[in-house]
């Protein structure tokens, strides 16, 4: 049995009734760490900004800027005194100097931080998210009332229009008779033979090289030599996104060029070119005809293919050179511009270049522009290029079906939503953000900027 | 502290709390063009909110420092540095929209999970290891007296020892009252006689201070003592089992007194690893908040210009 017994009176006899008051290793230690950590950490951050600025960084640059690691002040310029050093709108367009997305039209123009959110790593700046463009056009507020454009879009997934060239009204601008359905039908009439014509034999991104397979074999003449290297309504275009226009001595030539012959004589088929062209190369075709064939006169004058409409034959016998010349030219004027120009194109019958009715003398026909929309979304940007993994008719499904020229064979939104999704690559698809199709900045308007730093400026540390 | 009944309304308050601020939070991450970041109108509010309670949660030590203040219970502050504390943490992730950033944000943020996670195992320790240390240690003291009591404790059972081998030598001057009364009253135990008065045993008295000198005053004087055969209760008691054989009955209840002592030291040993446990998550606590404080004011201030 013990005998020490623990009363409180013998407890707190033991006690040291100043203890608090004496140090004590963990009190201590509380009170040096509590000194130490405040202070290595203001020594990190001492540390850190004497070697650079991003230590006040929100997150790192996106990839085009990132350069600028070291040069926070060319954007973080100070202003309102030494203090304030926020990114104003100039800042940006120092070196982007473009103006904004319908400045004139628009209630209010935001400002570039509010959509293009550096110091997030991304790689892209210019791919804003949705909610910068659904501000505004949720409910689209224009200075004049009415908007141009359709006033609710909030996502790609379920509030997107249509693409405005397939709504209700939209029609074909193009004026070429094309049919689709026949071009690829098998044992087509080649150039040299029978041919199954593919999509790209006739559809290319303007950035693939190589022969065209149904191009003219030589070019005749200097106005189809230009057309056919120059890409004149290919406007704002990347040549990897946008289709080579359809020109006639690239796509068509090769089969087509025997629609321009007229007359079993020549060798040489007429120039695919304007009207007056045609006709100033006719008259010295037969003027040098006659000049080297003296009985000319005496040759029975017969239309070389079936003439379309009616007309008296035989024809009379041409007296004197100029009825013989009148007799010729008549006669391939009819096969040229009533026949083979007609199988592709709209003529404008009887009226002058001007464009104005022509009274007694026959005036020479008008071919209608071939206004062959090079795009079709003049509002957005497409890349074939990063479709290239996709056949053709996989967007474009109406296409081998099509047999009219006014059909317009452009996939639907309902064909881009089948892989482009608002929430991307978390479904596993495509990304269906406004960025990926449409621009806000009209870059067409770009101002030139002028550098200012020298690599050893922009890269020194700060 | 306990978080018990007495914390009900802070719960529900700061519950409601979060429960609000999350309900703004998801449409306004959803809507804000540029995503949800501290730069905002709302991110601002946010980070200006959570910035107050980490103040008011710092300011608990100088409450501490300088009880006197009339400006409400210790208690309350108590209650208000750990519901507003624990709040700032999704006001701050609501802030900065749960990124973490690069530089200082990224060192605040850092040093706020410390501070956080810290103060969650804090307020875990506190809710639980009170309770734990007064029922497994009967025999609790001021932590910060152990050491003297340790002393104490050496010289009570040096004490003990000597009036033993004195007794154990024959020297009846040195016996003391106990001794001499228990030699007197000794007869038959359990039908045994054994002893009939103080005894003359040179030897158990050599081995007696051998045993206090060898294991009992090193394991005393020193705390922790981790790995001494009297460390461990079961070895303890055998070993004083062996002594009440080597010793006669007389000197028994001694050895009891001594036994005891050895286990009050091992209560202070677990009574001073309790306290470790339970204050040690300060030494990281404490000094993470100064730093966040300190580098937190930085990023107010330099966000303002950049």
């Amino acid at each position: 049995m013990a005998r020490r017994i623990r009363t409180t009176k013998n407890l707190a006899k033991r006690m040291d009734l100043q203890y608090f008051k004496q140090a004590h290793p963990l009190r201590s230690w509380r009170l040096w760490l509590s000194i130490l950590v405040p202070v290595v950490a203001a020594g990190w951050f001492t540390a850190q900004r004497a070697t650079s600025q991003k230590i006040y960084g929100s997150g790192p640059l996106s990839a085009a800027h990132a350069v600028l690691g070291k040069k926070c002040d060319v954007c973080h310029a100070t202003t309102l005194g030494f203090f304030h050093a926020k990114v104003s709108d100039n800042a940006c367009s120092k070196c982007h100097d473009a103006p904004a997305h319908h400045a004139d039209k628009v209630a209010f123009t935001v400002g570039c931080g509010s959509c293009h959110i550096e110091h997030t790593g991304s790689p892209r700046l210019a791919s804003t998210q949705d909610a910068s463009c659904v501000q505004c056009h949720a409910d689209l507020r224009t200075r004049s009332g009415n908007p141009q454009y359709v006033r609710a879009v909030k996502d790609f997934d379920k509030e997107h229009p249509e693409f405005a060239a397939l709504r209700p009204g939209a029609h074909d601008p193009g004026q070429i008779k094309l049919n689709h359905y026949a071009h690829l039908k098998p044992n087509l009439a080649g150039p040299t033979g029978p041919v199954q014509m593919d999509c790209q034999d006739c559809h290319r991104v303007a950035a693939v090289g190589g022969a065209w397979p149904y191009a003219m074999p030589q070019v005749v003449s200097q106005h189809e030599a230009a057309a056919a290297s120059t890409s004149a309504d290919l406007k704002h275009s990347h040549s990897q996104d946008y289709m080579a226009p359809i020109l006639y001595v690239n796509q068509c030539a090769g089969c087509h060029v025997k629609d321009l012959q007229f007359d079993r004589r020549f060798d040489q088929a007429a120039p695919h070119d304007k009207p007056d062209v045609v006709q100033a190369f006719l008259i010295q075709k037969y003027s040098d005809y006659f000049a080297s064939h003296p009985r000319a006169l005496a040759e029975a004058v017969a239309p070389e293919r079936i003439l379309p409409g009616k007309m008296k034959l035989p024809l009379p016998v041409p007296h004197n050179r100029q009825e013989w010349m009148d007799q010729q030219i008549m006669l391939a004027d009819r096969l040229l511009f009533d026949k083979g120009c007609k199988l592709c194109h709209v003529m404008l019958e009887g009226q002058g270049a001007d464009g104005k009715t022509t009274e007694g003398k026959a005036a020479l026909p008008m071919v209608a522009k071939s206004s062959i929309p090079a795009r079709w979304f003049l509002h957005a940007e497409f890349s074939h290029d990063s479709h290239r993994l996709l056949t053709c008719t996989a967007c474009h499904n109406r296409t081998p079906e099509s047999r009219q020229t006014a059909d317009i064979l452009l996939p639907g939104i309902a064909s881009c939503r089948s892989c482009h999704e608002d929430s991307g690559a978390q479904h596993d698809a495509a990304s269906g953000r406004c960025s990926e199709c449409h621009s806000y900045h009209d870059w067409t308007k770009e101002r030139p900027t002028k550098g200012k730093f020298t690599i050893q400026q922009l890269r020194a540390a700060k | 502290m306990r978080i018990d009944e007495t914390h009900r309304k802070w719960f529900i308050g700061s519950l409601a709390a979060l429960v609000v601020a999350a309900a703004v939070y998801v449409p306004y991450s959803r809507n804000a063009p540029e995503g949800a970041n501290g730069g905002t109108v709302a991110g601002l509010i946010y980070g200006s909110v959570a910035s107050a309670f980490m103040l008011f949660a710092g300011l608990l030590g100088a409450r501490k420092k300088v009880p006197i203040w009339r400006v409400g219970r210790a208690q309350a502050w108590m209650r208000g540095h750990l519901w507003l504390g624990f709040l700032s943490f999704p006001l701050i992730l609501f802030h900065s929209g749960f990124r973490f950033g690069v530089g200082l944000t990224k060192g605040l943020m850092w040093l706020f999970v410390v501070v956080f996670v810290s103060g969650i195992v804090g307020a875990v320790l506190q809710h639980f290891m009170p309770r734990l240390t007064t029922q497994r240690i009967p025999l609790e003291t001021i932590y910060e007296q152990i050491g003297r009591v340790r002393s104490q404790l050496v010289a009570e059972a040096q004490t003990l020892i000597e009036e033993g081998s004195a007794a154990l030598r024959g020297s009846v001057s040195r016996a003391t009252e106990q001794q001499r009364a228990a030699s007197a009253s000794a007869g038959t135990i359990g039908g045994l006689t054994v002893a009939s008065g103080l005894q003359v045993d040179e030897g158990a008295s050599i081995q007696l201070q051998d045993f206090f000198r060898r294991e009992m005053q090193p394991y005393i004087a020193h705390g922790g003592s981790k790995g001494m055969a009297l460390a461990d209760r079961n070895r303890s008691q055998a070993m004083f089992q062996q002594l009440r054989v080597l010793l006669p009955p007389n000197m028994h209840p001694s050895v009891d007194d001594l036994e005891n002592i050895c286990e009050e030291k091992r209560e202070l040993d677990q009574q001073t690893q309790y306290h470790r446990i339970l204050h040690a998550w300060l030494l990281v606590h404490i000094p993470a908040s100064y730093a966040l404080l300190l580098l937190g004011a930085v990023h107010a201030v330099m966000a303002l210009r950049y």
